[in-house]
Formats: structure tokens, C-alpha cells, sequence
């Protein structure tokens, strides 16, 4: 067998069995999980650095339960992931879009890659040392000089962007809650208003600044870290009414909704209608509780009916507490 | 007693360091001889003081120490009392601080056969990085300070003077739940350890070889054996986290591109780069800027991932500041990377000649490939562990940066890696012969493809199994070809017996069939990667005792919800066994652990097969009475992922172990053997 002859063969022969292989990859029936990979793509809130699909805590499972749900509803990956970020604070999208802050992160690694192949191409056009001939000698000797320049120009760069790490004005472990009077709270990370908390406890003011921590886990579904804050604001004589009402409803809501104890649900919402008795959430929300908790539908409906005569209610509060008015009064049990 | 020994070793050591400095630093700059032996015995004597004084205070119990009080407790077992010692910050200071010890003996011996300014200067350098990690030791971690405040179950306040009044509480919360699951635990962190500090010894003959300005390869040669354990280590450690994951984070993973594991990944990138250029250089006098820069970056990374996975920055970048740890870390890196990089921006005259590289498709040109995309993916773990962290500090805006992103980035570039991996060995040096490089590679391109279709055809058509099975079985191809195509042409020559002729060719170039053991290793985890994340099943039930499930051809039956009460904590779970085809499998034991006052942690059991692994989660608690919700996966041909770790780990071995052949770095024939 000739060379030439063994080498045509080789090579139709890889040719065929490369486009074999290739039609059966491409034609293979493709069982992608989309439940999966919308979960790899979604931080969970309450852990750390897990996405849902791969956290085995209470919420993520929640989670995944609705993503498998729109999935069978035929609702587009966009769609889905929109609504977990939407209504869960705290999710995170782990695939960094391309575009916005994020952009950075896929033209980074590009950019790295064609500096890093024309170094290579211009290293091989200018060796050190060793000049090309259309490289004469005193550009080499500039090229020389250059190289302890652009050593030193990385070099304050990279002490440039650390400064600033450190300088950046960093919420240290402020201790008074007047340092942070004038600060806008969306602005305080959850570390560091715990710390001011503690050292504060007995501050008259602090209450805000705890119903504003309590409220932040409340909405991230940290029920455990919210509870402690909404029992010391219910519990202080500093707290403002309308404070230690909204304290006294989530701690209401949790006990239900967290725990399903109706008795310490209703006492609860009966505390704070004692403060306000106006407080359409409060009569709301207890009226949910005797309905879906004790089955007691006519205190419900009298409690709902109430709150749609507040004429300040909200349109879309008014539907809702009517749809949930017709189910009780038609029998329907509680969603 | 123990504090006070524990303190006097640590400071015992910190002179030691001191004193290896200025005496390195005497003999580097006027070639007069001192005792440097005295200052590397009383340096490892401090650091092995320090160790002793932390174990022993957890073997008895001696809650007088604040780290024994905050992170042990009198009920974990043995081998996890030991393992408290590096279990948090303040021990796993010591440890690194024993293990650099260690290494700065090792340099010490090399020095002791052939004393020089080289030898002297790294071992000053070894000392200044000493001097750093004792000092943190002795100032923000310390792990010998008295408790003089206890309270229950811990310390409220302590002292740093060994004589203060003790006040110890009675027993201590114990370490961290996950951390006392698995005896990994023990050893995962020392040898990942021994890793990431031996990458001290090449930088520290790098930093040397600069400041004296000795051009060459020398300090490659110094160093190579270190490097490559170092390297070695490195790769079992990163390994054995990931086995420990697998094993006991329950659903089946081993890699999750966490930071903490992206922080033991850069190094290991750049470090592999590194073995590889550094050949260049040896062989060829190429790129000798090019491995300063790759040392540096090295070292610079151990630093990086300590100081990430050290100062809770990962957690939340606002802890930064709560301890002293996180700026101490950040500036020894800071300072790590403007002074190496200011040294060698003065000395570029010493990088200043080298050959010129006479065609892309030698041997060289694939180093330089391959050290382009190890750069660019380590660049890529870097920016993605990072990124969010910056953007977080300077602007509070959170980003999350996962899987999704880093596979899409470096599955491609793994790829790539892998192909460049079956040509770089068969490529000669110097020269472009592409009729040699084909003759090289045809058959194994059928054997790989023949090999990938048969996959198709009868195990699976998912494209990445196909892909990683085609390369895989390629790259594997060619080196089995070059060690026939090296014995035929022996056997031709002397007439050996053809195994003699195998191991002949083999050890005499070990340094080289090391490096193709590690390729095959790489190839084989490759392998397993592509069918752990691509092949696999996917269940769960609601089980009550006596159910059965049938799940990928096992049936599986719930037997009964246990308890049990071993020392120190308490294992509720549910047992339950696993038959196939009518044939009893084995007894797996899914459960949650319980250790103390602390959470639970849900542990999952593997049923390990050569075929796959059947892996069961409990999802809670057995209720009361006895129902539970069990999660079925199973991961196929895991098996190969750890094996082939461990064959890229012995192949570093061997490399390390081969007989090193000083070669001529400018051959002017061109060399067209491999």
C-alpha cells in the first residue's frame, strides 16, 4: 500500500466518520430539562452561593415547584426567570446578562484572549534581545525602556483599584443610629444595621431602623431573623403606633402562615387593632385567618365587609377582598 | 501550659524567620557563609512547637485556649479533634505556617548539598514569607490566647498574655457540622495545603534569582522538584474536595464553581501553565519573562484564595473590615505584586536575549497554546470569583456570577485544551514537519473517532459525552503510538525484549511519560466530567416503610426510619436496601446528623458500581411515622473522574521522581525526537 494511497484513505475515512458522528450528536432526540437549567440559573436567596436547583432548603424547592409549574404552562425561559427574580428579593440571576455592570464579565475573557495572541504574534515578530531585521536597533532599546514603565503603570494599577477597595467609603461598625440619620436605609446592608441594632438596643429610635431590618428579611422570606426584630418592636413603649401595628400583623401573619397557630395569629391581629382599630391589613389579614384557620366564615365576612368600607382602599384591594368576599359567602373553601 | 508553648513556638519561629532573612540575605549579597541551618532548625522547631502545643490542647480537652473554647468540643471523635486544628482561621494559620516551615527544610537540604547566592537568596525570601505568616499569627490569629471570660459553650473575651487569670468554660460548641462529617475533613485541608505553600519555593527562588540577577534557567532546575510537588498536591488536594463534596453535600455534586474551590483552582491553572513553559525555557531558553510572570502569578493567587476564602469577603463583602485578617491578607498581596513586579521591571536586561521561535507548529508553538488558554481560563475562574465582589464593594450593586456562566467559558476551553493535549507531545521541537505531526496522529484520529462512535451507537448520543470520549480516546492514541513508535525504534537498535524496551523508554525520559500519565489522568477526568453533568437520572418520592420505588433499574425498598447515638452526635435516617433484577445490591443509609446544640446536616449515601453510583438524599426528616421524602440520582462512570485524578496526580509523581537530565538550553541542531 502506498503511502499516498494510505493517507487518501485516512483521510476519507476520518471525513466519514467525523460527519457520522456529527449527524447522529445533531439528530440525537434532545432531552434538555428545562426545569433544571432555568434552576442552575437562579441564585437561591437564602443560601450561599447555591442555585435553586441545587439547595435543598425550604425556599428553593418552593421555587422550584413554580418554575416547574410555569414550564408545563409553556411560559418562555425569559418569562419565568423574570417572575422568580420579580418575586423573590434576594434571587439573583446567576448568568450574568451581557449587558449593563455585567457586560465586563463575557468581554473580559475575549479581550483577554486577543491580547494574549497578539503578544504572542508581536513576541515572535520581537524577540527580546534578538533584533528582526526590519526591527532596527534603537526601537529595540525603546521597547527595553518601556518595559519597567508599563511594569510600574500595572503596578499602580493594581494599588489604584485596592485603595479604592479599602477607601471605599465602607459601612464600617457605625455606632450610634445618628450616624446613620441622614442616610438613606436602602443604602445599609442587613450586617451592618444588625450591628448598629445591637449596639443601640435601648436607643429611643431604634425602633425604625429594626422594623425596616425585620421588614427587609420579612420580604425575603427570612422569617427566623425577621421575628426577634418585629417582637422587640411589638414589645418596646419607644415604637410609634404605627410601628408597633405593623409589627404586631407580621408577627401575626408569620404565626399562621409560618407556623399555622391560628389562637396566636388572632390574638396577635386583635393587639393591633387594640392600637388601631382602622387598620385595614390587620382586619384583612385576620379575617383570612378565621376564614382559611378557624372556619369561622361569618366574622370573616363581617371583618372584610368593614374593610371595603374604608373609602380610601385601593381599587385593586377593593377586587380582591370582593373575590375573596364571593367565595366565602358562596361556601368556596379558602385559596 | 499549652497556650504557653503554643506562644513560645510561635514566636520561637517568628525569630527563626527573622534570622533566615537577614543571614540569607548576608550570605546572597556577599557569597560569605552563615548559619543559615540554625535558622531554618530553630524556624521549624517554632512552627512544629506551635502544632503540637494546638493538638494537644484538643486531644485533652483544654478549654483554656480560645480556639479549643470557640471551635471544639469535648464529644467530637477522634480523627475530628485533630482535625479542629485547622478547621478555622486561626489554626488553619498554623498548619500553613508548619507546612512553609517544612518547605523552607526542604529548600534548606538542596542548599546544604550546593551552597550558592541562589540557594541563600530563596531561602531569605522563604523567611520573609514566614515572617508574614507568623506574624499574623502572633498579632490578629492568634490561636493560643487564654480564655478569661467564658461563657456557655464558648469565650467571651480573651488575652493574648499566656499567664492571664483563665477563666475556661466547661466544653466548647465544637467545629463546624460539615466539617466533622466525613474523615476527608482530616485530610483534605493539609494536603491542599501542602499544595498551595509549596508554590512558595518557586517563587521564592524566582523573587531570588531576580534580585541577584542570575539570567538563566537555573532557578527552574532549583525548583522544578518542588514545583511539581507542590503541583501534585495541589491537584490530590483540589481532588479530595471535590470526592468530599460528593460525598457529603448530598446531591451528587463535586464542583460547584464556588469561590472557595475557584480559589484552589487559579493557582492550580496557573501553576500547570507554568510546568509547562518552565520546559520551554529549560529546553530551549524561550520565555524566560513569560515563567517570572507565571511564578509571581502563582504565588500571588495562593495569597488571593487564602485571603478570599479566609476573610469571609465571600460571604459578604461587608465583613471584610470585622476582622484584621482580610486587609493583613489583602496587603501581603498587595505587596506581593508590586514589589515582585517592580523587582523585575528592573531587572529586564536579565530577560533580554532568548531564541527566536522558528514556527507556530513546533513544539514550542503548542506550549505556547497551551499556556495561552491555561491563562486565559484562570483569567476567566479570576474575573468571575471576583468581579462581583468589586462591582459589590464600589458600587453595592449584587451580581451573581455561577455555573452557568463558568461553563459556558470553560467547557469550550477545556475542549480546546484537550485537543492541543494529543498534538503538543507528538510535535517536534524547533522545526514544522506536519508530515511527522500527521503520521503521528492519523490512526489515532480513526481509533478516537471509531471510539466516539461507538459511544454513540451504544452508550449515549449526548455531544459532550461524544466529544470528551473522541478526544479523550485520541490523545490517549497518540501517546500509546509515541511509546511504540520510541520502543520499535529501540528493539530495532539493541534487540531488547519488548517489555524491557517499554520500561527502558519509559524511565528514560520520566520526566516526559510523567507528564503524558498526567495527560491521560486529565483525559479521563474529562471523561467523567462530560457523563457526571450530562448523563444521569433524576427522581424523588414520598416514601412510607415497606414501600418500593423502582428508579433506573434498581428497586429500591424502604425498610425503616433509625436513629443512633455514636459519640458525639446523633444520626436520624431511614435505611433502606437496593436490589437488581431479583439480586440484593446492598443497604443504603440516607440521613441527617446531628452534633450538639448545632443544625442539622442532611447526608446523603452512595451505593458505589463501576457502572454508576446510586446516590439517595433524604430531603427531611422521617416523620413520625416514618414517611419521607427520598431524592434518587444516579451518576454514571463517576468512578473514572476520581481514578483519573489519581493517575494526573502519580504522574506528577513520576515526573518528580525521574532522574533529571541536564540538557544544553541552546541545542542548535533541530531535534526532531521527542
Amino acid at each position: 500500500m502506498s503511502e499516498r494511497f494510505r493517507n487518501t484513505l485516512t483521510v476519507s475515512l476520518i471525513v466519514v466518520m467525523a460527519a457520522v458522528l456529527v449527524t447522529l450528536v445533531v439528530t440525537s432526540p434532545m432531552r434538555e430539562d428545562r426545569v433544571q437549567s432555568i434552576g442552575d440559573r437562579i441564585k437561591c436567596p437564602v443560601c450561599q452561593g447555591e442555585s435553586i436547583a441545587n439547595s435543598p432548603s425550604q425556599m428553593a424547592r418552593d421555587m422550584m415547584a413554580l418554575v416547574e409549574e410555569r414550564v408545563a404552562d409553556g411560559q418562555s425561559d425569559e418569562a419565568i426567570i423574570d417572575e422568580l427574580l420579580f418575586s423573590y428579593s434576594g434571587a439573583v440571576l446567576l448568568d450574568p446578562p451581557a449587558r449593563g455592570p455585567t457586560l465586563i464579565l463575557w468581554i473580559a475573557p475575549l479581550g483577554g484572549l486577543v491580547i494574549g495572541v497578539g503578544v504572542i504574534l508581536w513576541w515572535r515578530r520581537h524577540p527580546p534581545g534578538l533584533g528582526s531585521p526590519e526591527d532596527p536597533a534603537p526601537q529595540r532599546s525603546r521597547a527595553r525602556k518601556l518595559a519597567p514603565l508599563l511594569a510600574l503603570a500595572g503596578a499602580f494599577a493594581v494599588i489604584v483599584v485596592v485603595a479604592g477597595f479599602f477607601l471605599q467609603d465602607r459601612e464600617g461598625p457605625a455606632t450610634g443610629v445618628a450616624n446613620l440619620a441622614g442616610e438613606d436605609l436602602d443604602d445599609v446592608s442587613n450586617e451592618t444595621m444588625e450591628a448598629v441594632i445591637a449596639a443601640n438596643s435601648d436607643h429611643p429610635q431604634v425602633d425604625g431602623m429594626r422594623l425596616a431590618l425585620a421588614e427587609r428579611y420579612y420580604e425575603a422570606g427570612d422569617f427566623r431573623s425577621a421575628f426577634p426584630h418585629y417582637l422587640a418592636v411589638a414589645g418596646s413603649s419607644n415604637a410609634a403606633e404605627t410601628e408597633a401595628v405593623t409589627a404586631l400583623i407580621r408577627l401575626g401573619w408569620m404565626a399562621w402562615e409560618g407556623n399555622g397557630e391560628v389562637a396566636t395569629a388572632l390574638n396577635l391581629f386583635d393587639e393591633a387593632l387594640a392600637i388601631d382599630a382602622e387598620s385595614d391589613t390587620a382586619r384583612y389579614l385576620k379575617a383570612q385567618v378565621l376564614w382559611c384557620g378557624a372556619e369561622q366564615r361569618d366574622e370573616a365576612e363581617g371583618l372584610l365587609e368593614d374593610v371595603l368600607a374604608d373609602p380610601e382602599l385601593a381599587d385593586e384591594s377593593r377586587d380582591l377582598i370582593q373575590a375573596d368576599l364571593d367565595a366565602i359567602r358562596s361556601g368556596g373553601s379558602c385559596a | 501550659m499549652l497556650s504557653l508553648l503554643g506562644s513560645a513556638g510561635m514566636l520561637v519561629a517568628l525569630i527563626g524567620a527573622g534570622l533566615l532573612v537577614t543571614r540569607g540575605i548576608t550570605t546572597a549579597r556577599t557569597d560569605r557563609p552563615t548559619n543559615l541551618r540554625g535558622a531554618a532548625q530553630v524556624l521549624s522547631a517554632g512552627a512544629v512547637a506551635a502544632m503540637v502545643a494546638l493538638v494537644a490542647a484538643l486531644l485533652t480537652d483544654d478549654f483554656s485556649l480560645v480556639y479549643t473554647a470557640n471551635h471544639h468540643s469535648s464529644l467530637t471523635p477522634f480523627p475530628f479533634d485533630v482535625a479542629t486544628a485547622w478547621a478555622a482561621l486561626e489554626g488553619s494559620i498554623v498548619l500553613w505556617a508548619l507546612v512553609l516551615a517544612g518547605y523552607t527544610w526542604f529548600v534548606f537540604r538542596r542548599y546544604r548539598r550546593s551552597p550558592d547566592r541562589l540557594g541563600a537568596a530563596a531561602l531569605a525570601v522563604m523567611g520573609g514569607v514566614a515572617i508574614f505568616f507568623f506574624g499574623l499569627m502572633v498579632t490578629v490569629a492568634n490561636p493560643f490566647e487564654t480564655c478569661v471570660q467564658a461563657i456557655e459553650a464558648g469565650c467571651a473575651q480573651s488575652s493574648p498574655w499566656p499567664f492571664a487569670a483563665v477563666d475556661a468554660p466547661a466544653n466548647g460548641p465544637g467545629p463546624n457540622p460539615l466539617l466533622q462529617n466525613h474523615f476527608m475533613m482530616a485530610v483534605h485541608p493539609p494536603v491542599l495545603y501542602l499544595g498551595y505553600v509549596g508554590m512558595t519555593v518557586p517563587f521564592a527562588y524566582a523573587i531570588g534569582a531576580l534580585s541577584l540577577g542570575v539570567a538563566g534557567p537555573e532557578w527552574l532546575r532549583r525548583s522544578h522538584r518542588s514545583t511539581l510537588v507542590a503541583w501534585s498536591f495541589l491537584t490530590l488536594g483540589i481532588l479530595l474536595g471535590g470526592w468530599w463534596a460528593y460525598e457529603v453535600l448530598s446531591w451528587g455534586g463535586y464542583w460547584a464553581w464556588d469561590p472557595v474551590e475557584n480559589a484552589s483552582l487559579m493557582p492550580w491553572l496557573v501553576a500547570t501553565a507554568f510546568l509547562h513553559s518552565g520546559i520551554v525555557q529549560q529546553r530551549r531558553g524561550m520565555l524566560q519573562a513569560w515563567n517570572f510572570v507565571l511564578v509571581i502569578s502563582t504565588f500571588s493567587l495562593t495569597i488571593l484564595g487564602t485571603f478570599l476564602t479566609r476573610s469571609g469577603t465571600i460571604n459578604s463583602v461587608h465583613s471584610f473590615t470585622q476582622s484584621a485578617i482580610g486587609p493583613a491578607l489583602l496587603g501581603f498581596l498587595v505587596l506581593t505584586l508590586v514589589g515582585s513586579f517592580l523587582l523585575f521591571s528592573t531587572r529586564a536586561d536579565l530577560v533580554s536575549s532568548s531564541p527566536r521561535l522558528e514556527s507556530y507548529a513546533s513544539r514550542e508553538g503548542t506550549f505556547l497554546i497551551n499556556n495561552l488558554l491555561l491563562s486565559v481560563y484562570a483569567f476567566i475562574v479570576l474575573i468571575g470569583t471576583t468581579y462581583p465582589l468589586i462591582l459589590e464593594a464600589f458600587t453595592r450593586t449584587q451580581v451573581g456570577v455561577g455555573e452557568p456562566f463558568f461553563n459556558r467559558l470553560a467547557v469550550p476551553l477545556s475542549f480546546l485544551l484537550l485537543l492541543v493535549m494529543g498534538f503538543g507531545p507528538v510535535t517536534p521541537w524547533r522545526i514544522s514537519e506536519p508530515g511527522l505531526i500527521w503520521r503521528r496522529t492519523r490512526n489515532p484520529a480513526v481509533i478516537g473517532l471509531a471510539a466516539g462512535l461507538l459511544t454513540a451507537l451504544a452508550v449515549t448520543r449526548n455531544g459532550w459525552v461524544v466529544l470528551s470520549i473522541t478526544l479523550g480516546v485520541f490523545v490517549v492514541s497518540t501517546l500509546v503510538a509515541l511509546v511504540f513508535e520510541q520502543v520499535r525504534r529501540r528493539i530495532a537498535k539493541t534487540g531488547e525484549t519488548l517489555p524491557d524496551a517499554v520500561r527502558r523508554v519509559v524511565t528514560g525520559d520520566g520526566a516526559f511519560w510523567g507528564g503524558q500519565l498526567s495527560h491521560a489522568g486529565v483525559v479521563l477526568i474529562a471523561i467523567g466530567i462530560s457523563f457526571a453533568a450530562n448523563v444521569g437520572a433524576h427522581d424523588q418520592a414520598q416514601m412510607a416503610p415497606g414501600d418500593s420505588k423502582t428508579f433506573e433499574g434498581y428497586t429500591i425498598t424502604y425498610e425503616s426510619p433509625f436513629q443512633r447515638t455514636p459519640p458525639g452526635r446523633t444520626i436520624v435516617g431511614a435505611r433502606l436496601t437496593v436490589t437488581r433484577g431479583g439480586q440484593f445490591v446492598g443497604t443504603v443509609e440516607p440521613s441527617w446528623n446531628f452534633f450538639g446544640e448545632q443544625s442539622g446536616v442532611g447526608t446523603p449515601d452512595v451505593l458505589h458500581s463501576p457502572g454508576g453510583d446510586l446516590y439517595l438524599t433524604l430531603e427531611d426528616l422521617p416523620g413520625s411515622s416514618g414517611e419521607v421524602s427520598v431524592l434518587f440520582d444516579t451518576s454514571p462512570m463517576i468512578w473514572i473522574l476520581w481514578f483519573g485524578g489519581l493517575v494526573t496526580v502519580a504522574g506528577g509523581l513520576l515526573a518528580m521522581r525521574a532522574r533529571r537530565r541536564e540538557r544544553v538550553t541552546t541545542d542548535d541542531r533541530p531535534t526532531v525526537d521527542v
